[in-house]
C-alpha cells in the first residue's frame, strides 16, 4: 500500500516551491553575477546587490575591539551582568557545534564554547548562560527583536545578513560541500543534477543547491536531513562541511564528497543596537585565538590537529 | 369501528362499511356450520398474521440491539482505545526523551504496554469487521450503512496495521540514536510523532466516528417507536375481532364462554403484553446505555485524547525547543478544545457526569497554570527547570491527575454502557420465537374451540 501519502504531499509541495525558487534564483543570479543569489529577495536584486557587494566584505565587516574585554558602566554588558545571565540563541541539533547531548541533557559543542567564553568574560563564570535553542530561520528575527543577546549557530556572515544584524569577527571557516551515502556515485553537487538534495529552511545552502540544478528539499533541522537520507528520500545533503562532519559522525555509512563550493565564514550574531557588545565579543574571541582555548575547543569537537584560527579582520 | 382498524388479513376489516354489512347479511343468511367455518378461517388467519407481524417486529429490535452489543459497541470501544493508547504512546515516548540519559524503565514499559494494547485492539477490530456476521441480518437501511462503514473502517484498519510498525520502528531508531548520545534521535522522534499524528490518529479517529454513528443508528433502530406502535395497534384490533367473535358465538350457540377462543385470546394478550413489555424494558436499558454510558464515555475519551496530545506537545516543545513553536501552538489549540468553557470537550464531560466532570475541570485549570509556569521558565532560559516540571514536577503531577480522572470517567461510563446494553439486548431474548409459538397456540385454541361447536352440527 501507499506508504505515507501525507509526507509525499509535503514533499511535492516542497519540490514545487523549490522549482519556483529555482526560477527566481536563476533570474537573480543572472541579474547580479558573482553575488550569492537570494531567491527570497524579490526586490530589484541587481541594483541593491551591486551596491552591497561593492562596500561589503563579510570577512572584514566587524568592529575593532579596544583592548581586552571590559564591562564598561552603562554598556549592554553591564545590563547583562545586572540581569545575572547571558541569553544565547543556539543550535541543539548540530553535532559538534551546538547539540543537546541526550546523555547529559546539556547543550554542548564548539559554538557553545564560544558563548561560554563570552559569559566568562562578563561574569567570571562560564555557566551563567541561558541557552535558547532556535531553528535556522529564527536566528535573525531573534537577534533583531532582542529575544536573545547573541546567536552562536553555525551562522555564515553574509552581506545580506549584515544589513539587518552585526557579526563578530570570523571564528570559524567552513565551506559548503556534499554528504552522500557511501555507495553513492555522486562526486559533487553537479552530479546530483535533477535529484533531491536536502537543506534546512533558514540556511543559505539551498541557493547553491538550486544553482546546481538539483531539487531542493527543505526541513527544519539538519538531523531531519539525515533522517531523509537514511530513509532514501533524498540523494544528498549539501551545506557547510562543519555541519556535514557532524552528520557523518552520526552515520558511518555516509561520506563527504566534492570540492569546497563556497566560503562560509562563521560569526556570532549580535543586534545592530549594541556595537559595544560586538567590540567586547571580538575582544573575547581575540583572547581565545591567542591563549590556545580556540585550538583546545577545535581539538575537542572537530579533531586534531587544530589549524591556525581564522585571523581577525575588522571593517570599523 | 372495525373498519377504522387497519388489519390487512380478514374480510371484515378490509371492506368498507356497506360491503361489510353485505358480508354480515350473507353470513347471517348462510347455514351456521358454514359461518362457523368461515369464522374459524378468519381467526386462524388473524392468529398467524399476528404471529408473523409480532415476530418481525421483535426481530428488528432484537437484531439492532444485538448489533449494538456485538459489533458497534466493541468496535467503537476498540477505536477509542486505539486512539487513546496511540496518543499515550506519543506522549510517553516524548517525555521519555526529555528525561535525558537513560529513559526511565517505567516510561518504556508504559510505551510498550500502549503499543501492545493498540496492536491487540487493531487486530480485534479487524477480526470483527472481517467477520461482521452479526450485521448481515440487520434491517435494510442499517445493513447498507453498516456495509459502507465496514469498507471505510477496513481501509482505516489497514492503514493502522501497516503504519504502526513504521511508527515503532522510528521510535526504536530514535531510542537507539539517543542511547549513543546522537542528536539524530530527536529528529527520528519528531518524524515518528508526525507520522502518528498525521496518519495513525486520523485513521483511528475515522473508525471511531463511523462506528459511533452506526452505534447511534443501531440504537435508534432498537429503540424506535413507529414499528412497535403499529404492531400494538394491530394486536389490539385483532383482540377486538376475537372479542366480537366470542360475543357472536355466544349468541349463536347459547353458551356463555367458548374456552378455546378464550384461551387463544388470552395467549394473544399475553404475547402482546410481552412484546410491549420487553420493548419498554429493552428500550429503557438501551437509552440508559446511551445517555449514561456511551455518550459520556465518548465525551470523556475525547477530552482524554485532547489532554494527551497537549501533554505530548508540552514535551515535544521542550525537546524541540527550537523557537519554531508549532508544538506550543498545538498545545494552545488543544487547550482551547479541551476547555472548560461553552462548547468545549470538558463542558460535555461536565454536563452529565457530575463530580468526575467538575474534578476534571479543576484539574485541567491547575495543569494549565503549571504549564504556563513551565513555559515561563523555559522562555526565561531555565530549560532544566522546565524539563523538571514536565517530568516529575508540578506540570507532571497535574497532568497525571487530570489524565487519571478522564480515564476513570471513560472506564466507569463504558461499564455502565456495557451492562445496560447487554440488559437491553437480553430483554429481546426469545421474543421472536415466543411470538410465533403464541400465534400457533392461538391457532390451536381457535381450532379446538370452534371444532367442538362444529361437531354439534354433525
Amino acid at each position: 500500500m501507499n506508504a505515507r501519502p501525507w509526507r509525499q504531499g509535503r514533499r511535492a509541495l516542497l519540490v514545487l516551491l523549490a522549482s519556483g525558487a529555482l526560477v527566481l534564483g536563476g533570474v537573480a543570479a543572472a541579474a547580479a553575477p558573482g553575488t550569492p543569489a537570494r531567491p527570497s529577495a524579490a526586490r530589484a536584486p541587481g541594483v541593491v546587490r551591486a551596491a552591497a557587494a561593492d562596500s561589503c566584505d563579510p570577512k572584514a565587516s566587524s568592529l575593532r575591539p579596544s583592548g581586552p574585554p571590559q564591562v564598561t558602566p552603562g554598556s549592554f554588558m553591564a545590563k547583562i551582568r545586572a540581569r545575572g545571565y547571558l541569553i544565547a540563541g543556539v543550535d541543539q541539533s548540530t553535532y559538534h557545534f551546538g547539540f543537546l547531548n541526550p546523555l547529559s541533557g546539556q547543550i554542548e559543542g564548539f559554538d557553545i564554547d564560544m558563548i561560554r567564553a563570552v559569559a566568562n568574560a562578563i561574569f567570571g563564570d562560564p555557566g551563567k548562560v541561558h541557552f535558547k535553542a532556535i531553528s535556522d530561520e529564527q536566528r535573525i528575527p531573534d537577534v533583531m527583536h532582542g529575544t536573545v543577546d547573541i546567536v552562536a549557530h553555525t551562522m555564515t556572515i553574509t552581506c545580506d545578513r549584515l544589513q539587518k544584524i552585526d557579526f563578530s569577527s570570523v571564528y570559524f571557516d567552513a565551506a559548503q560541500r556534499v554528504l552522500v551515502l557511501n555507495d553513492s556515485t555522486a562526486t559533487s553537487l553537479d552530479s546530483l543534477h535533477g535529484q533531491k538534495v536536502c537543506a534546512t529552511s533558514g540556511s543559505d545552502s539551498g541557493d547553491r543547491i538550486l544553482q546546481h540544478k538539483a531539487v531542493l528539499v527543505k526541513v527544519p533541522y539538519w538531523t531531519d536531513c539525515l533522517v531523509l537520507l537514511q530513509q532514501g528520500d533524498v540523494a544528498a545533503i549539501s551545506t557547510d562541511d562543519s555541519i556535514l562532519d557532524g552528520l557523518a559522525a552520526q552515520d558511518p555509512w555516509t561520506k563527504l564528497v566534492g570540492p569546497r563550493l563556497t566560503d562560509e565564514p562563521y560569526g556570532l550574531a549580535i543586534s545592530k543596537q549594541h556595537p559595544e557588545f560586538v567590540r567586547f565579543v571580538n575582544a573575547v574571541l581575540q583572547q581565545l585565538r591567542t591563549d590556545g582555548q580556540w585550538a583546545a575547543s577545535y581539538r575537542q569537537w572537530i579533531g586534531a590537529p587544530a589549524p591556525k584560527p581564522p585571523a581577525a579582520q575588522y571593517g570599523g | 369501528m372495525t373498519t377504522s382498524v387497519s388489519v390487512p388479513p380478514g374480510p371484515e376489516t378490509s371492506a368498507p362499511a356497506e360491503h361489510s354489512a353485505r358480508w354480515r347479511s350473507r353470513l347471517d343468511g348462510a347455514a351456521t356450520p358454514t359461518r362457523l367455518r368461515l369464522l374459524l378461517a378468519l381467526l386462524v388467519l388473524l392468529s398467524l398474521g399476528w404471529g408473523v407481524l409480532a415476530a418481525l417486529t421483535a426481530d428488528q429490535h432484537a437484531s439492532a440491539a444485538a448489533d449494538v452489543v456485538a459489533v458497534s459497541e466493541p468496535l467503537s470501544l476498540d477505536a477509542e482505545q486505539i486512539f487513546t493508547k496511540l496518543s499515550d504512546a506519543d506522549a510517553t515516548a516524548a517525555s521519555a526523551f526529555l528525561a535525558g540519559g537513560l529513559e526511565p524503565a517505567q516510561a518504556r514499559q508504559r510505551y510498550q504496554a500502549d503499543i501492545t494494547e493498540a496492536a491487540i485492539r487493531i487486530q480485534a477490530a479487524s477480526a470483527l469487521v472481517g467477520s461482521s456476521a452479526a450485521r448481515t441480518q440487520l434491517p435494510g437501511h442499517l445493513a447498507r450503512q453498516a456495509s459502507g462503514t465496514s469498507t471505510a473502517v477496513g481501509d482505516d484498519l489497514a492503514t493502522l496495521s501497516g503504519q504502526l510498525p513504521v511508527y515503532t520502528g522510528e521510535v526504536g531508531t530514535a531510542r537507539a540514536d539517543n542511547r549513543l548520545g546522537l542528536p539524530l534521535g530527536a529528529a527520528y522522534l519528531r518524524e515518528a510523532s508526525t507520522l502518528l499524528r498525521e496518519t495513525l490518529l486520523p485513521a483511528a479517529r475515522d473508525i471511531n466516528t463511523r462506528e459511533s454513528a452506526l452505534l447511534t443508528s443501531a440504537s435508534a433502530q432498537a429503540t424506535g417507536l413507529p414499528l412497535l406502535v403499529v404492531t400494538v395497534v394491530v394486536g389490539l384490533g385483532i383482540g377486538y375481532v376475537f372479542f366480537r367473535s366470542g360475543r357472536w358465538l355466544a349468541r349463536q350457540t347459547h353458551r356463555v364462554v367458548n374456552y378455546g377462543l378464550l384461551a387463544a385470546a388470552l395467549v394473544g394478550l399475553v404475547s402482546l403484553v410481552w412484546l410491549a413489555g420487553a420493548f419498554a424494558v429493552g428500550r429503557g436499558d438501551l437509552l440508559h446505555a446511551q445517555q449514561q454510558g456511551s455518550g459520556p464515555a465518548q465525551a470523556f475519551a475525547r477530552a482524554e485524547v485532547a489532554a494527551l496530545q497537549a501533554h505530548a506537545d508540552e514535551s515535544l516543545t521542550l525537546i524541540d525547543n527550537s523557537g519554531d513553536d508549532a508544538y506550543q501552538q498545538d498545545y494552545v489549540a488543544q487547550q482551547k478544545r479541551l476547555g472548560p468553557g461553552p462548547g468545549t470537550l470538558l463542558a460535555q464531560v461536565q454536563a452529565p457526569a457530575g463530580k468526575p466532570g467538575s474534578d476534571a475541570v479543576a484539574e485541567a485549570r491547575a495543569w494549565y497554570q503549571a504549564h504556563a509556569a513551565l513555559r515561563a521558565k523555559d522562555n526565561a532560559g531555565s530549560h532544566a527547570d522546565a524539563v523538571q516540571s514536565a517530568l516529575t514536577g508540578d506540570a507532571a503531577t497535574r497532568f497525571a491527575s487530570l489524565s487519571a480522572t478522564l480515564s476513570d470517567g471513560v472506564d466507569a461510563h463504558q461499564a455502565v454502557f456495557a451492562s445496560s446494553a447487554r440488559n437491553g439486548r437480553d430483554a429481546f431474548t426469545g421474543l421472536a420465537v415466543g411470538m410465533i409459538v403464541a400465534s400457533l397456540v392461538m391457532v390451536v385454541g381457535c381450532a379446538w374451540g370452534l371444532s367442538r361447536r362444529l361437531a354439534e352440527y354433525r
